[in-house]
């Protein structure tokens, strides 16, 4: 089954990353990935877009044009983006800076206060990661949860314990807002 | 071997070094940047030299005096580099040298923008710079394709005595996928000899010094060879993929990540029962002429091209071969934006609906 992810935000809230996360993860459990920066003239505080394809099968296009989930991260892309997340498809955004009311009826949005939260945990960099994990704990087909967990224990294994233990963290506060709305 | 993950940019700079390439001389551009930064810390570990040079001009002369020496050597760049670099190139093919060159490309004319975009197929094919001699092109749409591409660029390239060139987009340059990497090469000067000018112990150095500037007589012997050479190309060196075209009424032809897009709406459209393939040119030079010819005009009804470029570069190319057999008709997309599977599959459903 093809997978697609959506990721925006402003340029050091950890679009990049959380996509090349999502991508490494799903290919450790043997899936297929791609993952697509589109870059523009922007500097840190421009817009970020990423988009993150899995597949048990070869990904033929990865230039979808629209997501089955989103990942939004500010009000700025969440206004600009919006025409890109594919009907049933579940929005899942940072609750602290998406203002805009969510209008439209045929998705499923998952608010997540995800830079409180990652500020409570003391790391506000973990923002990504809490989204990530909302994510996949409504929607475990994208990637298994505890296999996302083991790739990001990876990913951060020349950093400190505490790092790899502040993000585990991080991934479960959100997974248990995801999980509510597993389906 | 297992897969890993890696950036197009990286994956070829990686598939470059395991080709046995020794040298790197260029300058920063987008979005070719991750070759050089990628390069400056892999190069060293293997023995090979990497230089930033001061201008796209020197970077390219850099790599001719590497390629002197029986050097694997490249450089790489987007489009306003690549056109700074035209004179080298042209003497590298002049003076019968092998080299590597990669063109990530951006949109164009001018600086455009830094987006992707296929905007160099003109420039890459016909004319990388003056005396009419040419290149062989290739093309991937895949990161796999693009390391094995690169991983036999310099084999073709001392076959020949001729730069090679890669040409990407800023996608496949910027996309994260999952590469099998080849074992690495030790590359040997035993080919080299006919141009390598390093003089080793109880070596004779080649019968002259190179120069770009040949007596009339042996200018016209060269260019003659170089004309039995491209020959030689198209009958033996051509690559392609012909995509379901067997019993096709519509033929897309792409190449680079717009095959990429387009075949996924072949594939829809094929589930859907329409008869419909693709041919995806890997080496732009020499063109896949045969596929064009091989064709069952009888049953074909249209050829579309898709680019991500406006207008289309590839469809003079594409005319020359279907000789009015059937219209040709093109979509693409230009100053950033990119194509997407509803907009390529709404662009063939609007020729079908058109042709009937």
């Amino acid at each position: 089954m093809k997978q697609s992810i959506l990721i925006s935000g402003s340029g050091g809230q950890g679009v990049i990353s959380a996509g090349i996360l999502i991508a490494q993860s799903a290919a450790d459990s043997g899936k297929y990935a791609s993952f697509l920066p589109e870059y523009g003239p922007e500097q840190r505080g421009g817009s970020a877009k990423a988009t993150v394809l899995t597949s048990d099968t070869e990904i033929i296009s990865p230039l979808p044009k629209k997501c089955m989930y989103w990942l939004c991260m500010n009000e700025q892309s969440f206004k600009k983006f919006g025409s890109q997340l594919k009907e049933g498809g579940v929005l899942v955004y940072n609750s602290n800076r998406v203002v805009s009311p969510i209008t439209r009826t045929d998705i499923t949005a998952i608010p997540v206060p995800s830079d409180q939260l990652a500020d409570q945990i003391g790391n506000p960099k973990a923002a990504n990661i809490i989204l990530i994990g909302a994510l996949l704990a409504a929607r475990k087909a994208i990637i298994d949860p505890e296999h996302f967990l083991h790739s990001l224990e990876e990913k951060f294994m020349s950093k400190s314990e505490e790092i790899r233990e502040m993000n585990a963290k991080a991934f479960k506060i959100g997974a248990e807002i995801g999980s509510k709305y597993d389906e | 071997m297992a897969k890993i993950l890696m950036k197009g940019c990286e994956a070829v700079a990686e598939a470059a070094v395991r080709g046995g390439c020794r040298f790197f001389a260029g300058y920063p551009i987008t979005p070719q940047n991750e070759i050089p930064e990628y390069l400056s810390r892999r190069l060293p570990e293997v023995g090979g030299h990497f230089v930033q040079g001061e201008s796209e001009v020197a970077s390219v002369n850099m790599v001719y005096g590497a390629s002197t020496m029986g050097i694997r050597a490249m450089t790489s760049s987007s489009g306003p580099g690549i056109s700074l670099k035209a004179e080298g190139i042209s003497y590298l093919a002049s003076c019968k040298l092998p080299a590597l060159i990669v063109n990530v490309s951006r949109g164009g004319p001018g600086l455009g923008s830094i987006q992707p975009a296929q905007s160099y197929y003109l420039q890459a094919t016909k004319a990388l710079g003056h005396g009419g001699f040419r290149v062989m092109v290739f093309a991937p749409y895949s990161l796999q394709e693009a390391v094995d591409l690169t991983y036999e660029a310099f084999e073709y390239a001392e076959r020949d005595r001729n730069p090679v060139f890669l040409l990407m987009d800023g996608c496949l340059g910027a996309i994260m996928e999952l590469v099998e990497l080849p074992e690495m090469k030790e590359p040997t000067d035993e080919n080299t000899k006919k141009w390598n000018l390093s003089k080793k112990e109880g070596e004779k150095r080649p019968p002259r010094a190179l120069t770009p500037i040949y007596p009339e007589v042996i200018l016209e012997m060269e260019n003659k060879l170089r004309g039995e050479l491209y020959k030689k190309w198209e009958k033996e060196d051509v690559k392609v993929e012909e995509f379901m075209t067997e019993d096709a009424e519509y033929i897309v032809v792409a190449y680079g990540i717009a095959a990429r897009v387009a075949k996924e709406a072949v594939l829809t459209l094929r589930e859907q029962g329409c008869k419909i393939g693709m041919i995806r040119p890997i080496t732009l030079y020499p063109f896949p002429k045969q596929s064009f010819h091989k064709l069952d005009y009888d049953k074909v009804k249209a050829i579309i091209d898709i680019e991500l470029t406006i207008p289309a570069q590839m469809r003079d190319d594409i005319a020359l071969e279907v000789m009015n057999r059937a219209p040709i008709f093109e979509y693409g997309r230009s100053g950033g934006n990119l194509l997407d599977d509803d907009g390529v599959y709404d662009a063939i459903m609007k020729v079908i609906k058109e042709v009937g």
